[in-house]
């Protein structure tokens, strides 16, 4: 994918995106909070075909859906979104990882980390759940972390993932 | 009995309409204003307490309308940012400078050859020069065409004409208004102007840390007063030094532009701005006999015709230079047809100098011809390539570089 950047002055800011696919998106961002959102034929990078405006909210709230944070892609093992510094990660914890068959609690996480664990989905439901001290983690659940980056890179290393 | 208030009153309700009905339409507010500051005046009925004519409130109107044009230029100077310039790449240096010069020298041209004397067709050759960078960025935003590959370099060029009226209006300043016939005085003024225009180029680059500091204002009430005390001295201290006062604006703009506190200035100003911006037009054309629009007809129709084609030719020429379709370059001199307040800033100036009093209808028509026009090709600008295309064959030519391509690609 190919993204280019560039300036409207007076106007806003302007990415330009040629997917994998050659198709051709661009994105607006208005200085007032405004997004558009515009997708050009692929036969003729001059011609728009559609566009879509978005106020700031939408925009975040279609940014969430994009990211994975309404629903993960079934095909991702583990999905990231940023706020700034803060990471929320998906991993599938992996068989063999130091922290199967512990209890959040014990393992200490925040302290040790600096990590929290935001929800937890068992291997064989759909559904994610609040995690307390005592939920028991095993090899296949799902956790949704939050931390800055380096955190997240030390403890799924750490402990999540095989270190064999 | 004074009926000040009531007059001005009046007057923002005319233009409070005005601006109504050309949201309606979704147009640029200046050609209505301009078109209601010229139906009311001297020549119109009183109806009851109601005083169409201004002929008590103008002096004050005028005034107002003179605020505006500190605060649009005070802005144009706030926008502009050396390190934009710096940034800009070569396609927009080259396609900017080419536009200016050949709308200029065009312009030159037009004034002479219609037996201007040097000093108006001087005026004229700016004033066909500067495209409206308001109405421009509002028909890329509505027509939605912020996303096209020709938008980077149309705002570019945009920015480029900003720079050269700034140029422009300085130097021309300093001839007009130096009073003097000797080659001498006039040269003396110019230099002064420009010696003027390069201590502040000066003090925007090294004063910028000292300002931050000073300017470093807590409260926004402070604030304002603080930016609007420098303001209107500075460009009422310009005048005493023969630049016109909206270059003293200008050039304070640009020295702010370089501070720390640029954003926050602009936010306070674009009200002010809006409102006596508006107030400007209206007294623009409120300063319009209509019986004098009639002498003034050919010649701005003339003019359109000129720069319709100015911007034709350095919109391909700057498109096709930059390496984009010609259906892309056609956008580009359809877009910045427009013409608004810039030119009629120029004019004023002239005005202003004591030159030909026909210079003021000429610019209202030209001006308002063009405002309207400009958005109109550029929303149609479809059909005008499709017409073009039909002249030059640009698709045939297209299709066959593509063969080209193909046929060398193959050989590879």
């Amino acid at each position: 994918m190919n993204i280019r950047e560039s300036e409207l002055p007076g106007i806003g800011c302007k990415f330009e995106i040629i997917t994998r696919n050659q198709d051709k998106l661009v994105i607006v961002i208005h200085d007032d909070g405004r997004r558009e959102i515009y997708h050009f034929d692929s036969d003729d990078y001059d011609e728009v075909v559609s566009s879509v405006t978005l106020s700031d909210q939408e925009a975040r709230q279609i940014a969430g859906i994009l990211g994975g944070m309404a629903y993960k892609p079934k095909a991702l093992e583990s999905v990231e979104f940023a706020f700034d510094d803060l990471i929320i990660e998906w991993f599938q914890v992996e068989p063999n990882a130091p922290a199967v068959n512990k209890k959040i609690g014990d393992l200490d996480i925040r302290s040790q980390f600096g990590v929290t664990v935001i929800a937890i989905k068992k291997k064989h439901s759909q559904k994610s759940h609040n995690p307390g001290p005592d939920t028991v983690i095993e090899a296949g659940d799902t956790l949704v972390i939050s931390g800055e980056r380096q955190q997240i890179k030390e403890i799924i290393s750490k402990l999540l993932s095989n270190k064999e | 009995m004074d009926h000040l208030v009531l007059e001005v009153g009046t007057a923002l309700v005319l233009i409070a309409i005005g601006a109504m009905i050309a949201n309606r339409l979704n147009f640029s507010i200046i050609p209505f204003l301009i078109i209601i500051g010229m139906i009311v005046g001297p020549h119109a009925p009183t109806i009851g307490i109601i005083d169409l004519t201004f002929i008590e409130s103008n002096e004050i109107i005028q005034f107002l309308g003179r605020i505006g044009v500190l605060f649009l230029l005070f802005y144009l100077g706030l926008e502009f940012s050396v390190g934009k310039l710096i940034k800009s790449g070569k396609n927009i240096v080259i396609g900017g400078s080419f536009y200016v010069a050949l709308n200029f020298v065009l312009g030159l041209l037009y004034g002479r050859i219609v037996g201007m004397p040097w000093s108006e067709t001087l005026i004229i050759a700016g004033l066909l020069s500067v495209s409206s960078s308001a109405i421009v960025a509002k028909v890329l935003v509505d027509l939605k065409r912020t996303a096209n590959p020709e938008t980077e370099l149309i705002l570019g060029m945009i920015l480029f004409d900003d720079i050269f009226l700034a140029l422009f209006l300085t130097t021309i300043s300093g001839f007009l208004l130096s009073g003097s016939t000797s080659f001498l005085g006039i040269s003396l003024s110019v230099l002064t102007s420009v010696g003027y225009m390069l201590l502040f180029f000066v003090v925007a680059r090294k004063g910028a840390p000292l300002l931050n500091k000073w300017l470093n204002i807590k409260s926004d009430e402070i604030f304002i007063i603080v930016i609007f005390a420098i303001l209107f001295f500075i460009a009422g201290f310009s005048e005493t030094i023969h630049v016109a006062e909206a270059i003293g604006a200008l050039l304070l703009g640009l020295v702010f532009s370089e501070t720390e506190h640029r954003d926050r200035i602009e936010h306070l100003v674009i009200p002010f701005r809006d409102f006596f911006g508006a107030v400007f037009f209206f007294s623009f054309g409120l300063s319009i006999d209509p019986s004098t629009l009639i002498d003034a007809f050919w010649l701005s129709l003339g003019a359109v015709v000129v720069t319709l084609i100015a911007n034709m030719v350095a919109g391909m020429i700057a498109g096709r230079r930059a390496g984009l379709s010609h259906k892309a370059s056609t956008n580009i001199g359809l877009t910045i047809t427009a013409r608004g307040e810039f030119s009629i800033i120029v004019a004023n100036l002239g005005i202003t100098a004591g030159l030909n009093p026909i210079l003021t209808p000429f610019t209202a028509l030209y001006v308002l011809m063009l405002a309207i026009l400009g958005p109109l090709f550029a929303r149609e600008s479809k059909s005008v390539y499709k017409w073009l295309n039909k002249v030059f064959k640009w698709d045939e030519k297209a299709k066959n570089e593509k063969k080209e391509k193909l046929k060398v690609a193959e050989k590879n």
